[in-house]
C-alpha cells in the first residue's frame, strides 16, 4: 500500500472527492488517516476520541473539498488543518483534560524526526523549522509546542509549566515573531 | 482594528493556527479569512510553516471497522442531502470585514446589528435544546418557508453508529413527519416538499429523536426522542 504523502497526488484525490468519487476519498483515507489520527491522539489524549473525531475529519473533508483551491503541496495542509479545527472544538466544549505530567512536557519538547517527515518533499521544511526552534530560549520553545501539538490554551500552558498567564503570553508572543523572522530569512 | 497592519494580521493568523484564539476571536478570524485575502493567505503560511511539527508524529494505524463507518456515514449524509442544494446567501456578507473589526474592539451592539441586517430572509422556527441542557441546534426557515436551515449551536456527541433526525409533530395529529436528519457540525441547508412546508407552517411542536444511522427505517420514529420543542410563529 502506497503511503507517501505525494503533495500531488493527495491534490488530485480531493479534486476527484469534490466530483463526489468516493473511491477517491478510500485512497485518501489510506494515505493519511494515520497521520491525522496521530494528530488527533496527541490533542485528545485518548484514542477512542480521536478515532471518532478521525471519522468527523474525514466526513468534513468530503463535505468540503469542493473548497479545496489547489495550490501544489497545500492538500496535506488544508486536511491537518481541519483535523486541528475537530480537536480543538472538542477541546473547546469542555473535554475534561489533565494537566501534564513534567515528563510529557520533557517529551513535548522533542521534535520527533521519525515517520513520514522524511519524505523529500516535506524534508527541507521540517528541517528548516527544527533548525528555527532550535534557535528559540527552552520557554518559547515549549509553548509553542505545547499550544501546537496538545492544543493546550494560554491559560492551561500557564498552568502545565507552573508560570504566570501574562509571561506565557509574551513567551508566545515573542517566540512567534522569532520563528517567522527565522523561517523567511 | 486595523487589519492593514501586515504584523497585526500575522499574529492573529499565527495565534489562530497554534489554536491559541478563544472561541469568538477564532470564528470572527475564520469569517475574515472569508473576507480579506490577507488573512486568508497570513493563515496558510503558519500552517505550512507549522506542518512538519503535524506530519513529525509517527502515524497511529486507525481501528479496521473505522472506515467502514465512516463510508457508512457518508452514504447516510448523501441521502440525507439529496435534495438540491440551496445557494448561498451573498451580497449581504461583505458586512462581514467590517463586523469582525468592530468585534475586535468590542463594538458588540454593532454586530449584532450587521448579522442581522445581513441574514433578513430567514426567520426563526425553533431553538432546540435536550431537557435541562443547553441548546444544540437553531431551525431557520426561509421566508417563503420553501427551505430549512440547521444550524449547530455546541457540539453533537453521539454514538458512530446512530443519527439525529428531526420530525414535525402534525398539529392536526397523526404520526410525525420526518424532515431529516441533524448536522452534528456547521449548518444543513434543505429544500421542504410542499407537503413538508405546510405542515411545518401549521405545526406547533418539533422533535428530535435518536435513529439507527442514516435515519428511522420505517418512516416514524424508532429511537427515543430526546427533544420537543415549540415552533415560534411569525407575528
Amino acid at each position: 500500500m502506497a503511503t507517501a504523502l505525494d503533495g500531488n497526488e493527495l491534490d488530485e484525490l480531493l479534486e476527484r472527492c469534490a466530483r463526489r468519487d468516493a473511491e477517491a476519498l478510500r485512497a485518501l483515507y489510506a494515505r493519511t488517516a494515520p497521520q491525522l489520527l496521530a494528530i488527533l491522539v496527541r490533542m485528545l489524549g485518548t484514542r477512542t476520541a480521536a478515532e471518532d473525531a478521525l471519522q468527523d475529519v474525514f466526513i468534513r473533508i468530503w463535505q468540503q473539498a469542493g473548497q479545496f483551491a489547489r495550490v501544489k503541496g497545500r492538500a496535506m495542509a488544508w486536511m491537518v488543518a481541519i483535523a486541528r479545527n475537530r480537536a480543538i472544538d472538542l477541546q473547546r466544549a469542555g473535554r475534561p483534560s489533565v494537566l501534564l505530567e513534567a515528563a510529557e512536557l520533557a517529551g513535548a519538547e522533542q521534535m520527533r524526526v521519525e515517520g513520514p517527515a522524511e519524505h523529500a518533499e516535506f524534508g527541507a521544511a521540517h528541517e528548516a523549522l527544527r533548525r528555527c526552534l532550535e534557535i528559540l530560549g527552552t520557554a518559547q520553545r515549549q509553548c509553542l509546542l505545547l499550544a501546537y501539538q496538545r492544543g493546550l490554551t494560554h491559560e492551561r500552558i500557564a498552568l502545565s509549566i507552573g508560570q504566570p498567564l501574562g509571561t506565557v503570553k509574551s513567551w508566545v508572543r515573542r517566540g512567534l515573531q522569532s520563528l517567522r523572522a527565522c523561517m523567511e530569512s | 482594528m486595523n487589519y492593514n497592519r501586515p504584523e497585526l494580521l500575522d499574529r492573529l493568523a499565527a495565534e489562530y493556527v497554534l489554536g491559541l484564539l478563544r472561541h469568538r476571536a477564532r470564528a470572527r478570524f475564520e469569517r475574515l479569512c472569508a473576507e480579506l485575502p490577507a488573512a486568508l493567505t497570513a493563515r496558510q503560511r503558519w500552517e505550512e510553516r507549522l506542518l512538519p511539527l503535524s506530519l513529525a508524529l509517527a502515524p497511529v494505524a486507525p481501528d479496521a471497522n473505522r472506515w467502514p463507518q465512516i463510508e457508512r456515514a457518508i452514504a447516510a449524509l448523501n441521502g440525507a442531502s439529496a435534495a438540491p442544494r440551496v445557494a448561498p446567501r451573498s451580497g449581504a456578507r461583505r458586512w462581514w470585514p467590517v463586523a469582525a473589526a468592530a468585534a475586535l474592539v468590542g463594538a458588540a451592539l454593532l454586530v449584532g446589528k450587521l448579522t442581522y441586517w445581513s441574514e433578513p430572509a430567514w426567520e426563526p422556527v425553533a431553538v432546540l435544546a435536550p431537557a435541562n441542557a443547553a441548546p444544540l441546534w437553531r431551525l431557520e426557515r426561509s421566508a417563503d418557508g420553501a427551505q430549512i436551515t440547521i444550524r449547530t449551536l455546541g457540539p453533537i456527541t453521539l454514538n458512530a453508529t446512530k443519527s439525529y433526525e428531526l420530525w414535525i409533530l402534525p398539529s392536526a395529529g397523526g404520526n410525525p413527519v420526518s424532515l431529516g436528519l441533524m448536522p452534528r457540525y456547521g449548518k444543513l441547508e434543505r429544500r421542504l416538499t410542499p407537503a413538508q412546508r405546510s405542515l411545518l407552517a401549521a405545526a406547533r411542536q418539533i422533535a428530535v429523536s435518536v435513529e439507527p444511522l442514516g435515519g428511522s427505517p420505517t418512516g416514524v420514529p424508532t429511537g427515543p426522542v430526546v427533544i420537543v420543542a415549540s415552533v415560534m410563529r411569525a407575528t
